[in-house]
């Protein structure tokens, strides 16, 4: 990592020179309004092609449900859908975004390996005319974002129902963050909300892993117990519960009725969910295809002129034994998801409105539903 | 249901052993409960030493971050004093924490993976100072953006909290181990002391019921020893009164026998004075005198408190006086002089003797002195060994063995026979002049 920063700080200059071919876009935190459906329409973006690409950091479960939604859109919407994956290279990721740029694509959905290098390159893109979609950091046409803070209020709550109604309120509480990406800290500070209102609940470690993907929270996990061997409930992201799993049944250190609850809805985490006698009992789904389809119809909607949502929520779903198999059939068929306004308000709550015309409006700043 | 000795001893016994097991146990938990709280309380300081090293060696560590900080954010050299400080005192406080973990195994592990954290987190820190001090802002910005920093602090917490929240728990439950000695000794002298107390309540309990059926017992002893008074009163009452009059109905026998016997003394003596016959007269006149010998006795009996025995004194001179008065009428010329001891012999025993004395003293009368002048003497003494002697001797002609019988001979027999039933020796002793005719008799019948 500390061998790629001088690269990337020269990317960033360079990417500062480029922004002042075209405006800075919303710099200044706003509350956005609620997305109006019925806005009127606007002009299409001119000379692009319809071409949906999706830069992708990783190939990590929740990635692949973006790029299964995307797809699905581009697929109905008649677009022609491309995956360029950077494998967590940043510089990687600049190089397929600046080919996009060059290819004229209509549409770039990213989930930046480096936002701070990359972002000035989406800038050019927006300028271009193209749709931007982004998986959390700015700039985008439309940012896709999570409720951190609800989502980790879900999940924690959950915990804390588990810790009253099963273990007597009492628990030693592991919290793997997530340092790397600081715009997800309101999801620890809820749980650590939630979780200090209980006297019998102690956090023995809230510490992030090295790496956030299940190698690290496996070795993690395996310094935690060192210092704290009987651990009852560990919460952090799926990839890093399912680390955090593994070692503890490596140390045998694994229970039944140990809480071990992810965010994401991963596949493993789901398919030992399902396994019942299994520690991991809850994920809290961002469902990736849902939101990802709804950023491929938005993509498409924008090169048809039509007006978007500037920010979108993907909305926390508590996943257990009971409703697994309704996540799995939406999670299959995003689109039927899509168009049923119950069940897509259930999952996508939708902010703002921006069309090409009035593309200058895009969001440039770290945008949260939850900002006060 | 009455209590016995036996039972009150083994009860007592029996509860005092209780209570010296009970107090035995009070004792021996006392001092038990003592080594253990010595050994919590040696948990209790160990504990808190470790603690106290943990907390120190993460606030030197978090004050040197501190300090380092302050020098990157703003080049003042004055944060480096403290920096160094705080470097310090996170070796020393490290050391401290090993010494006092080096007995815990299971820390061992823990202990090299935290030494190696704070070494990485000192060389870090020195690492941006480095860079700020040869003035390469961006490369110590660098550092601080990897973020490795906080990395490494929050290993080092993790590790540091670890330890604290075991030693918490040992001090924990060295404290509720105390607390629960200290209840223990509470609870074990409580009921060691209400065991105590039943005991001695047990014990009381026992000895006043005793003590109770005792004073019981005794007064049932004394009602039944005054009933017993009153009712050997009565009888001794009755039994006096009962030898009272059966002493009165002997004593009217005696009478009436002595007035039936001198009644047919006087009709023998009437029959004699009307018979011309002098043999038959002398009969008759010897028959009377032993009617009369007999009779004195009974007469003696019924004057007599005790008609068990006879006076011999008062009832041979009654005798003598009587047969020398009737032997003077007959014609007799001697004279009677007696010598009686004052002895008592059965009543028995006594009419024989004084029927043999009468026989031999008539007889003497009769025989001794053909010329009817002379003496005749009595004598009765008692021996050594519990026999008394009589003597009857004259002064007269003596007495010829071989020679006939003077009389009919009867009144040898009636000597010898009354002799007999006496258990008697009879012997007729040589005299220069004269005869003794010693009895040699015992006072009291033979057991």
């Amino acid at each position: 990592m500390l061998r790629v920063l001088p690269a990337l700080c020269a990317l960033l200059f360079a990417g500062v020179v480029s922004a002042q071919d075209g405006p800075q876009g919303i710099t200044t935190p706003v509350v956005l309004p609620s997305f109006d459906p019925s806005a009127p329409s606007c002009s299409a973006p001119p000379g692009l092609q319809k071409i949906l690409t999706f830069a992708q950091d990783n190939e990590r479960q929740f990635m692949q449900g973006v790029a299964k939604g995307l797809a699905a859109a581009a697929k109905d919407r008649g677009f022609q859908f491309r995956v360029v994956l950077a494998n967590n290279d940043p510089r990687l990721m600049i190089e397929q975004v600046q080919a996009q740029l060059a290819d004229r694509a209509g549409a770039v959905v990213a989930a930046p390996v480096h936002p701070p290098s990359l972002a000035p390159l989406l800038q050019q893109v927006i300028w271009s005319g193209a749709y931007v979609g982004t998986v959390v950091p700015p700039p985008a046409v439309t940012l896709l974002n999570a409720p951190q803070y609800l989502t980790g209020r879900v999940l924690a709550e959950a915990a804390a129902a588990y810790i009253r109604g099963r273990l007597n309120g009492k628990a030693n509480v592991v919290l793997l963050t997530h340092d790397s990406l600081q715009f997800l800290s309101p999801r620890f500070a809820a749980m650590r909300d939630v979780l200090q209102d209980m006297p019998g609940v102690t956090i023995v470690a809230d510490i992030s892993p090295l790496t956030v993907n299940k190698e690290g929270g496996l070795n993690m996990m395996r310094t935690i117990l060192i210092a704290h061997p009987d651990v009852d409930v560990v919460l952090g992201a799926d990839t890093v519960v399912l680390g955090a799993l593994q070692a503890l049944r490596e140390a045998k250190k694994s229970r039944p009725d140990q809480f071990l609850g992810g965010i994401d809805g991963e596949p493993e985490a789901v398919a030992e969910i399902k396994s019942g006698n299994s520690p991991y009992k809850a994920s809290v789904s961002l469902s990736s295809p849902v939101f990802g389809y709804a950023l491929g119809q938005f993509a498409a909607d924008w090169m048809a002129g039509k007006s978007v949502p500037q920010a979108m929520d993907i909305l926390p779903s508590l996943l257990t034994q009971a409703n697994i198999a309704q996540y799995e059939a939406d999670f299959e068929n995003p689109g039927a998801v899509f168009t049923d306004p119950n069940r897509r308000d259930a999952y996508l709550k939708m902010y703002g409105n921006i069309c090409f015309d009035t593309r200058d409006r895009y969001v440039n700043f770290p945008w949260s539903s939850e900002r006060k | 249901m009455p209590i016995s000795s036996r039972f009150v001893v083994r009860s007592t016994i029996l509860l005092l052993g209780v209570g010296f097991l009970t107090l035995l146990g009070i004792v021996a938990t006392t001092i038990w409960l003592s080594e253990r709280a010595q050994y919590s309380f040696s948990e209790v300081v160990e504990a808190r030493e470790t603690r106290g090293a943990s907390v120190e060696l993460r606030t030197a560590l978090q004050t040197a971050e501190s300090s380092q900080r302050g020098y990157l954010a703003t080049g003042n050299e004055i944060y480096l004093a403290p920096y160094a400080t705080a470097k310090a005192q996170t070796m020393r406080h490290f050391s401290t924490l090993k010494r006092l973990l080096a007995n815990e195994a299971s820390f061992t592990v823990l202990l090299d993976r935290l030494e190696a954290v704070i070494g990485q987190k000192l060389k870090e820190m020195d690492d941006a100072v480095a860079f700020k001090s040869a003035l390469r802002e961006r490369d110590a910005l660098a550092v601080l953006q990897t973020n490795r920093g906080k990395a490494l602090m929050d290993e080092a917490n993790l590790f540091l909290s670890g330890i604290i929240r075991r030693t918490d728990d040992r001090l924990t439950a060295a404290v509720v181990e105390q607390r629960a000695n200290a209840a223990w000794l509470r609870w074990v002298t409580v009921l060691g002391g209400l065991v105590i107390v039943l005991v001695v309540g047990g014990v009381t309990i026992l000895t006043l019921q005793y003590a109770r059926e005792v004073v019981q017992a005794r007064d049932e002893v004394h009602a039944l020893n005054a009933s017993l008074e009153e009712r050997v009163k009565i009888r001794t009452a009755d039994l006096a009164l009962a030898r009272d009059r059966a002493e009165m109905l002997v004593q009217e026998v005696n009478h009436r026998v002595a007035n039936s016997l001198a009644m047919v003394s006087s009709m023998v003596q009437l029959q004699a004075r009307a018979l011309t016959d002098q043999a038959a007269k002398d009969v008759l006149s010897e028959t009377q005198a032993r009617i009369y010998a007999i009779a004195s006795v009974h007469k003696r009996l019924y004057t007599s408190k005790d008609v068990r025995v006879v006076d011999l004194d008062a009832y041979l001179a009654a005798v003598l006086d009587q047969l020398a008065v009737t032997l003077k009428n007959e014609g007799g010329g001697a004279s009677l002089r007696y010598t009686i001891e004052p002895l008592k012999m059965p009543t028995d025993r006594s009419i024989n003797l004084g029927v043999a004395i009468t026989e031999l003293v008539t007889n003497a009368f009769k025989y001794a002195y053909p010329d009817g002048n002379g003496e005749v003497r009595v004598k009765l003494a008692s021996l050594k060994n519990g026999s008394a002697e009589l003597i009857v001797e004259d002064d007269g002609i003596g007495r010829n063995e071989n020679a006939l019988a003077k009389g009919t001979g009867l009144g040898t027999r009636i000597v010898h026979a009354m002799a007999s039933n006496m258990e008697a020796k009879i012997e007729y002793l040589e005299r220069a002049r004269g005869t003794a005719a010693r009895i040699v008799f015992p006072l009291k019948e033979a057991a």
